[in-house]
Formats: C-alpha cells, structure tokens, sequence
C-alpha cells in the first residue's frame, strides 16, 4: 500500500522498482512481537540507514530478511521480496543462491563471522565457486582481485592469512571483500565499523560506499550512530521497540523529526549541546519483550502522549515520509540542524 | 585542607611498560606528563592502544610506574606505608566501562555500595544505610534499589550504582574510563547530565578517558589526545576542537562520524593503522601515518613544549 506510494515519490525516479521490497515482517519469540509489522522499500542504489537503540529489532529485521534467525525458537513471517521473488517462500538450496550472490551481509565482528580454520583467501574463494562457474585458478585469482580492491596491503601474501593473523580493521575488510566479490545488488552491513577505532571507521565506512557506488549495489546500513547516518545515508528507516516509527529522507528527519522517539534521540546526542550542558533525555527505558505496552509503543516515555495513544498505531504517510503516530501534523518537534 | 596550588594528580614522565615473552618490551605510556587541577574535568581520548587506559590505572596505583612519578594531591602514593596506602587509595574511584562486570553478581546494591565505607572505616555500622541511601538518592536511584541484586537492573541504573559507590569515600579524584561507552544514547545522555550535575554540585574531579570526541568535548574542561603511548596535543578542550594543533589530532576530529560527508576524499581519512608499540617508529611515532611527515620526524623526536598560553603539542611542524 503506502510503500509502493513512497517508492514512486521518492525521487530516485518514478518507474524504477524497488530492489527489495519488505512487508508484514514479524519476528517472534514465544507469543511475543520482537519485531513487529516492518515494512519498507530499498531502491537500486539507495543508501538507507536502520537505527535503533539495543532492543530496537534492527538486527533481527536485518538477520531476517536472509532468513538468518538465529535458534528455531525465533520465527519470522511476512513478506521480502528480492527483485520480485519472495525469500519467505524459497527452499534451502534455492536461497543459498541467493545469499552471498544477490544480497550479501556483513558484521560487527569480522573475527566471529570468518572461520578460523580457513584462510580469508580461501574463504573468498569458497564464495567465488560456489556462485560461479569458475576454476580453483580463476577463483584465486579473482580472490587476490577483491583482496587488493579493498585495500589489504600485498594480497598475495594475506591470501593465506588467517582471520587471526589480521587486525580488526583488516578483518573488516576481508569480509567486505567477501561480501561483494559476486557483485550482489544489496549489501546489508550491521554495524560494520562499531567495534572499530574512529580513524578506522572513516576507513571502512568509506570503503564500504565507494565499492557499493561502483558495483551500483544499495546499501541497508544497520546501526545505533546517527553521526553515522546524518554521513552517509540519504534514507533513515527509525526502529523503536520492534516497530517502525518513522521512514523518512536523512535531511528532514535531522532538521524536523517526525516522530517524538526520533527527537528524542537525536537531542540527547552530546555533540549537539552546548558544552557541559544537560543533555535532553528520554525519560524511562525501553519495555522488554514481555512488557509491550499495547497501542503505541513509545507513549509511556513520551512527553506528548493522550488518550488515543492507547489506541494500535498504524504508520501513516506524510509526504515522502512515513511515521507511526497520530499526533505527526500537530506536534513540531525539534531536530538538530 | 587542599590549596587550589596542588594538582590533585600529577603525572610527571610517566612511563608504563610491560614485559612480553623473553625479551620484547610493550611501551605503553612513555614519557607523559600532566596535572588535573581541582573540581577540573580532564578528558583523554585516543585510540585503542594509544596507552589512554593504562595512564588512568597508572593515576590511580593499580599499575605500578616503570619510570616517572604519580602524584596524587602532592603525595606518591608509592612511599605510603601498607596500611596508610589502603586508606590512601579509596579516594582516588574509578568508574569502568562495563556497568554489569565491575558489580559483585552476589552483592545487593546496599553491599556494594557500603563496601568503601567499610574499608575506610569512615562509619559505624549504623550510619552506613543511611549513607548508602543518601548516595542513592544522589545518583537519582530510589530507596528501594538498595535491596536489588546487579542483574534486576538495566545498565543505566547499574552505572548509577557504580556511581554512587565511587562517591561513597568522598573521592579527590575520579577516573572514568569509557564509563558511557557500553550505554544507549539516550541512557547516555542521563549518565551524562548525572556525572556533570555531581561535578558541579561537589566540586568534583574527573580524568574523563573516552574515544568519543562528542562525548569528551561536552564533558570536559581540557583535553589531552594520545596516540602510541606518548601525549601529541594538550589544551582547552574547546580550543583543541576549534583549531586543532597536531595533525593526529586534525585526523581524529575530522573522522568522527557526522563530522565528515559521504565523499569528503581520501585526503580526509587517516591512512593505515597503529603502529605496535613493542616497535615503536623513531623519531615522531605518529610520522608513518602523517601527510606532514619531513625527514626530521623520522630522527628526531618531537620535544613537548608550550606553544601557546595552556596549548601544549609534540610536533616539529607546528
């Protein structure tokens, strides 16, 4: 419904098919809603930043959406569909297609994620030859390629390096390698730089976006930094509490957020106070899964809650935004820019 | 009982070094000097392995000196005797990252708490939960939290806790070390605004050690930024971020996320990463990753001087 609206208003052109398409996507643990009704468009190309706080669901949604869950205690439904094929309904041999070749993922902690049995060479091979009609030879080879592309320095030598062997920043940049090598149309990357020093971080997330924009691959970039998104996404996709709260352009969801929860957090960044100032804060913490408050979410923490906040909150479309909260055209919340 | 004249700590050529296996030697601090003033906020930032954490356990006697002197209020805590020196350290606290790891899983609040009292014996046992409720009402935690055990409370509430147990000995001196790394921003934020209101009210003194520059630039007085175990660049925090002296110190302030734009070039972005400190370059150690870099910063090591009234900077370019 108000997806495919915002996916023509968009401005990254009317006509143009979203690469991935999510609706309905529910994670539950129990009889409980850890992720709740998400819904959202990534177009060709697009860069789109998922933020939330721990708790959030970003990296459930994120998980789920390669139908990565972890335990069989989690269970996921709903719909994504990837070029127009739902990976809801593809059997296992069909999806392993798909992963690592259409949509690839990368993670906070390269050193979990790589086996450490293998070398990384031999790992971006694997990868390689299971995609793609190549030889060992041409698989080496083209391993050697995306080790040199990322940036590693004498990439014959680190071919047979193993992850322990390379430093954080170097691991990162082996799975980036990894995760691109087949050249997929969406690279998901939750918190790819979080466990990395700051000038390392400028590095990767650089890195990062120069081999997207050159692959043209789109980009979801799962993260709880908003200095991170206001710098690289066009797109701000907020999470709180399971759900969606608010989908808006990044200059406008700074400069006039929709939604109180994404206010709040953009206020209580220390950047944008003034020196030893207090820091606005959001009062109370975020529910546990066993404690959802019904209706909306957010309303127990939010200064500008009434009455119908008790009510189901559906997430409206306003503009070229989306936002789940009633009170949306009323309230003219501050922003930071 | 202070004069406003005594740093309340006083590094002077700090060293701090570390055997590894026969013969390799880990220089983690070498050579840093500074002093915190009283009721000052002093923020450390550096990357991991600049040395920033060890310099805080250096401050505070749980790692011994190799070379150079601590001072705390004018005393070396090392010429104390046993028993002066385990009265001695309980008012120089430190609030750790991980809220949950530095609490006792066994102890309730009111334990954990009362524990510095206890070791000081500042208080006879029937003042000491009035005390603790007091502390607890300061860090903005009910009466009731007293009770609780570590694991019936959300990290934000855990760091109150390691709060209001660093305040119980009536500290000089409090080190921070990335003590709102591990938190949520907007739980952040409310350790933040506490740990600013508790300065103000009580006169307190922080040494502030992060690798977050929005977070040490809204905190902190002055700022010392150290890279591979030396000290490059020390002033008035808002003077060090208007216009940065060192060229470390320009790499890192323009890498903070939101400070820089998708695009901004590579001239931008620090080059390559840090160096090991068991071989450590020569001359100037942050030469093999600076634009700068002339022939003289690979033999000859930056001197630390002051080039302007409170700005001090380890650079020959400067």
């Amino acid at each position: 419904m108000n997806v495919d609206q915002i996916a023509g208003r968009n401005g990254s052109g009317v006509g143009e098919r979203p690469i991935l398409s999510v609706s309905d996507l529910c994670v539950r643990l129990g009889g409980v809603d850890l992720v709740k009704d998400v819904a959202f468009d990534i177009n060709p190309k697009e860069i789109v930043g998922l933020v939330g706080e721990s708790g959030s669901g970003k990296t459930l949604t994120g998980l789920s959406l390669l139908r990565l869950l972890p335990g069989r205690s989690l269970s996921g439904s709903g719909r994504v569909l990837l070029h127009g094929d739902d990976l809801f309904t593809l059997s296992d041999t069909q999806l392993r297609k798909v992963r690592g070749r259409k949509i690839s993922m990368i993670f906070q902690e390269p050193m979990t994620a790589l086996d450490p049995v293998f070398s990384v060479g031999r790992q971006i091979s694997e990868t390689i030859q299971a995609h793609m009609k190549y030889s060992a030879r041409q698989a080496k080879a083209l391993a050697t390629e995306a080790l040199a592309d990322v940036g590693i320095p004498s990439p014959h030598l680190r071919f047979d390096a193993y992850p322990h062997e390379l430093s954080g920043g170097m691991r990162q940049r082996v799975m980036i390698a990894m995760a691109l090598v087949c050249e997929p149309s969406l690279l998901i990357a939750d918190e790819p730089t979080t466990a990395l020093d700051v000038t390392i971080q400028a590095q990767i997330m650089d890195l990062i976006l120069a081999k997207c924009a050159r692959q043209g691959a789109a980009l979801l970039l799962i993260t709880h930094d908003l200095g991170v998104v206001s710098s690289y996404c066009s797109r701000v996709i907020t999470m709180y509490a399971g759900e969606v709260v608010e989908d808006s352009p990044v200059e406008m969801s700074m400069r006039r957020p929709l939604h109180p929860y994404t206010s709040g957090l953009l206020r209580s960044a220390p950047r944008l106070s003034p020196r030893k100032s207090m820091l606005p804060v959001i009062r109370g913490r975020v529910p546990g899964a066993s404690e959802m408050p019904a209706g909306c979410r957010f309303a127990p923490r939010c200064d500008f809650r009434s009455d119908p906040c008790g009510r189901e909150q559906s997430i409206s479309v306003y503009d070229v935004r989306r936002v789940r909260c009633w009170k949306h055209e009323e309230l003219k919340l501050s922003g930071v820019k | 009982m202070t004069s406003s004249g005594v740093p309340v700590l006083s590094l002077q050529d700090l060293a701090v070094h570390f055997p590894v296996g026969r013969r390799a030697v880990v220089k983690a601090v070498d050579g840093v000097s500074f002093d915190v003033m009283r009721s000052e906020v002093f923020g450390l930032i550096g990357e991991s392995g600049s040395g920033k954490s060890t310099v805080g356990r250096a401050a505070l006697s749980i790692t011994a000196p190799t070379a150079g002197a601590v001072l705390q209020e004018g005393v070396n805590p090392q010429s104390l005797s046993r028993s002066q020196f385990r009265k001695h350290r309980q008012r120089y606290q430190m609030v750790f990252q991980d809220p949950h790891g530095s609490l006792n899983p066994r102890m309730t609040v009111m334990q954990s708490i009362a524990e510095p009292i206890v070791e000081m014996d500042a208080l006879d046992p029937g003042k000491r939960r009035a005390r603790v409720l007091a502390l607890l009402d300061c860090v903005g935690l009910a009466p009731a939290f007293a009770d609780r055990y570590p694991h019936q409370l959300s990290g934000g509430q855990k760091q109150r806790v390691n709060i209001a147990r660093a305040l119980a000995s009536d500290p000089k001196l409090i080190v921070c070390d990335e003590a709102v790394a591990a938190l949520d921003v907007s739980v952040q934020a409310g350790i933040l605004n506490l740990l600013l209101t508790l300065q103000k009210d009580l006169g307190l003194t922080y040494l502030f050690i992060t690798h977050d520059i929005g977070v040490v630039s809204h905190i902190s007085d002055r700022l010392g930024v150290m890279y591979l175990g030396k000290m490059v660049e020390i002033g008035p925090t808002e003077e060090v971020e208007e216009r940065p002296l060192h060229p470390y110190t320009k790499a890192l302030l323009a890498s903070e996320p939101g400070a820089r734009r998708a695009g901004d070039g590579e001239g931008a972005v620090l080059e390559g990463e840090i160096p090991s400190a068991i071989s450590p370059p020569s001359g100037c150690r942050f030469r093999t990753r600076c634009r700068f870099a002339v022939d003289k910063c690979v033999t000859v090591e930056p001197p630390w001087r002051e080039v302007e009234q409170g700005r001090f900077v380890a650079c020959h370019l400067v």
